[in-house]
């Protein structure tokens, strides 16, 4: 079964993304900030990651190129900002794909399955 | 607008939140209480996020947080979550049990999507009233059948300078195309007459429209059309609610590439007036340099037949008509470009002319129409060249997914009628006569990979050859046998023009 490591501060929406992936047979792994984040990266090996940009702690930018220096995991790079340049930042950081708050999750769904493909391929 | 964007502290979207507070008030307290824990826990998650909502907006209000990006990244949390627990809520209940339910949570759903959208409008205007100059310039078109649909995308676009024409279908479409120089077409997906995609084929189809970058608009549920209309040739696509500043990215990527095609244009064409007459009587078929020597020399210009001694060049790919056999014809062609293609550099780089292909087969000359003592030398170095080259050729075919192929090359050396050949309408430069013949026999005698040469060839040579030994092919209708070797390698080519007589061209005249 396909693990997602889930890393998000917001209590709320970390909570919400989690179950409605669980619904969706997903077993989800969480972080609340980036030092934890790349930790459970190299520990626990997901499948896919899908990042909060700004997080407490080690952002997301910083912890998305320290995880894709250490293992070729795909990352959805979430955010809340569409237009300061935030997306080509996260490309930059290695991201694999890109989406923002908020979020349309059958858009997510499809993003993941897609980048899974491509893994697997 | 001016002033309520000059006030950060009370943006547009308020009463929209206002709202959704109050159809998430309304929602918790319904008149009888569902009968599952498992909504009610969700339900409960759902009032929690409208208090953060409204205590959030409250300190809006008040000034408290007054840094936007803080403010957007706070908001945004807050719609993600609710709309995720709405949805999540709406996947979980059963619809006819818990009918009182539905409707209020696709209504908190959707205006969410409200504010979320007047949050994203306003955060675009604020970056395109920007100091920093945002020009797209361009004519663009913008091809919807709804009137609001054009309206806000012409609002960004004319606040970018852009120069903004519109259709509702694609009748009208064409009609404006026809009159006007447009840089860049926005086309909707969805349309009444013709969709999208049919329209974009017809685009493409048009010899004058085709270089116009076409964007795809549409609603992101539609994602397998939309990859059907990349296919199909769009430049590039947009997902609606579209986000104002991939809008601005893709849609001067789109009117750059317009310009620089234009500018192209402008350019080959300036080109092709200066090489027309050059082109019109040597084709594409001489090299670089046999080109210029010849404009240099007018005399060189008179391309009467000569009779002359050549050393010629024929290859053929092996068992090709079985291969073409088993591809679909545009295959064949591809493999055939990439084939000729290479070859032809390699005849010319060694100062040779292609005088003609047949099908698979390259014809070239050594020594017409200007000639050299080291003609054969070079036609024997080119021949080498090219076996060397089918490496790089099947490297390509391989990523091609096209079938390995291998040539044989035969040369040979004698004398020919060089000239003019054909009508006053159509005519061109090629050879006639006995050894062009020689030649295509040897030719079929040659092995895949291998390369034949005839003994004038080997006599006339400069280098000493390493050859096997000595062939005789008794070729139909012609009564000599001719004497072959297969070339193994060139063992020490001599210096350039080590012959004192003859060291200069000799351009024919």
């Amino acid at each position: 079964m396909t693990l997602i490591l889930l890393v998000e501060d917001n209590d709320m929406n970390r909570d919400m993304l989690s179950r409605r992936l669980q619904r969706r047979q997903y077993n989800v792994s969480t972080a609340s900030n980036g030092d934890i984040a790349v930790k459970k990266a190299t520990l626990e090996k997901p499948d896919i990651i899908l990042m909060d940009m700004e997080l407490p702690v080690k952002d997301g930018w910083t912890a998305s190129r320290e995880i894709k220096d250490a293992t070729d995991t795909p990352i959805i790079a979430l955010t809340a900002h569409a237009l300061s340049g935030d997306r080509e930042k996260a490309l930059a950081a290695g991201c694999d794909d890109y989406t923002t708050k908020p979020i349309n999750f059958d858009h997510l769904v499809t993003m993941i399955e897609q980048l899974l493909i491509k893994k697997n391929s | 607008m001016e002033n309520k964007l000059s006030h950060p502290s009370r943006p547009l979207w308020l009463p929209d939140a206002k709202k959704l507070i109050d159809h998430i008030d309304a929602l918790h307290s319904p008149a009888e209480p569902t009968r599952r824990t498992s909504l009610d826990d969700d339900l409960q998650k759902l009032h929690t996020v409208g208090l953060k909502l409204n205590h959030f907006i409250q300190s809006v209000s008040r000034g408290t947080i007054s840094d936007s990006r803080l403010v957007r990244h706070e908001l945004r949390n807050l719609i993600s979550a609710t709309i995720g627990y709405s949805e999540f809520i709406l996947e979980e209940m059963e619809p006819i049990a818990d009918m009182a339910l539905y409707n209020p949570l696709r209504k908190i759903v959707h205006l969410c999507h409200q504010l979320s959208n007047h949050d994203s409008h306003e955060e675009a205007l604020s970056y395109a009233a920007s100091p920093v100059p945002n020009t797209l310039g361009g004519t663009i078109l913008i091809v919807d059948d709804q009137m609001e649909s054009r309206d806000i995308l012409k609002r960004y676009l004319q606040l970018n300078n852009a120069i903004v024409l519109e259709a509702n279908t694609g009748t009208s479409m064409f009609s404006v195309l026809a009159e006007k120089e447009v840089d860049l077409i926005l086309l909707d997906l969805i349309l009444p007459e013709m969709d999208g995609d049919e329209l974009l084929e017809l685009l493409k189809q048009d010899e004058k429209l085709r270089a116009i970058p076409v964007i795809v608009v549409s609603g992101n549920k539609e994602t397998d059309r939309v990859i059907r209309c990349i296919e199909a040739g769009a430049e590039d696509y947009l997902f609606k609610p579209f986000n104002p500043v991939l809008l601005q990215a893709r849609i001067r990527a789109g009117v750059e590439r317009k310009r620089w095609h234009n500018k192209e244009l402008q350019y080959r064409k300036e080109l092709e007036r200066n090489q027309h007459f050059i082109r019109s009587v040597f084709g594409r078929y001489l090299s670089e340099d046999i080109v210029t020597r010849i404009l240099e020399n007018p005399e060189g210009l008179d391309l009467g037949g000569s009779q002359r001694k050549v050393t010629v060049l024929m290859a053929d790919i092996s068992g090709f008509s079985s291969i073409a056999e088993q591809l679909p014809p545009q295959r064949v062609v591809r493999l055939l470009n990439n084939y000729l293609g290479v070859m032809s550099d390699v005849v010319m780089q060694y100062g040779g002319t292609v005088d003609e292909f047949i099908g698979d087969a390259i014809l070239a000359i050594f020594g017409a129409p200007t000639s050299n003592e080291d003609d054969s030398d070079r036609a024997v170095q080119a021949a080498i060249a090219m076996q060397k080259a089918m490496i790089l050729i099947n490297r390509q075919n391989r990523e091609d997914q096209l079938p390995e192929i291998a040539m044989g090359v035969s040369v040979n050396t004698g004398l020919v009628v060089a000239g003019n050949i054909g009508s006053e309408k159509r005519a061109k430069y090629g050879i006639v006569g006995h050894t062009v013949n020689q030649t295509s026999r040897i030719g079929s005698h040659c092995e895949a990979g291998e390369i034949l040469i005839s003994e004038a060839t080997h006599n006339d040579c400069q280098s000493s050859l390493v050859t096997g030994p000595a062939q005789s092919i008794q070729a139909k209708g012609i009564l000599k046998a001719i004497k072959v070797y297969k070339l193994e390698k060139i063992s020490a080519p001599t210096a350039q023009n080590s012959r004192t007589e003859a060291s200069k061209p000799n351009v024919i005249g």
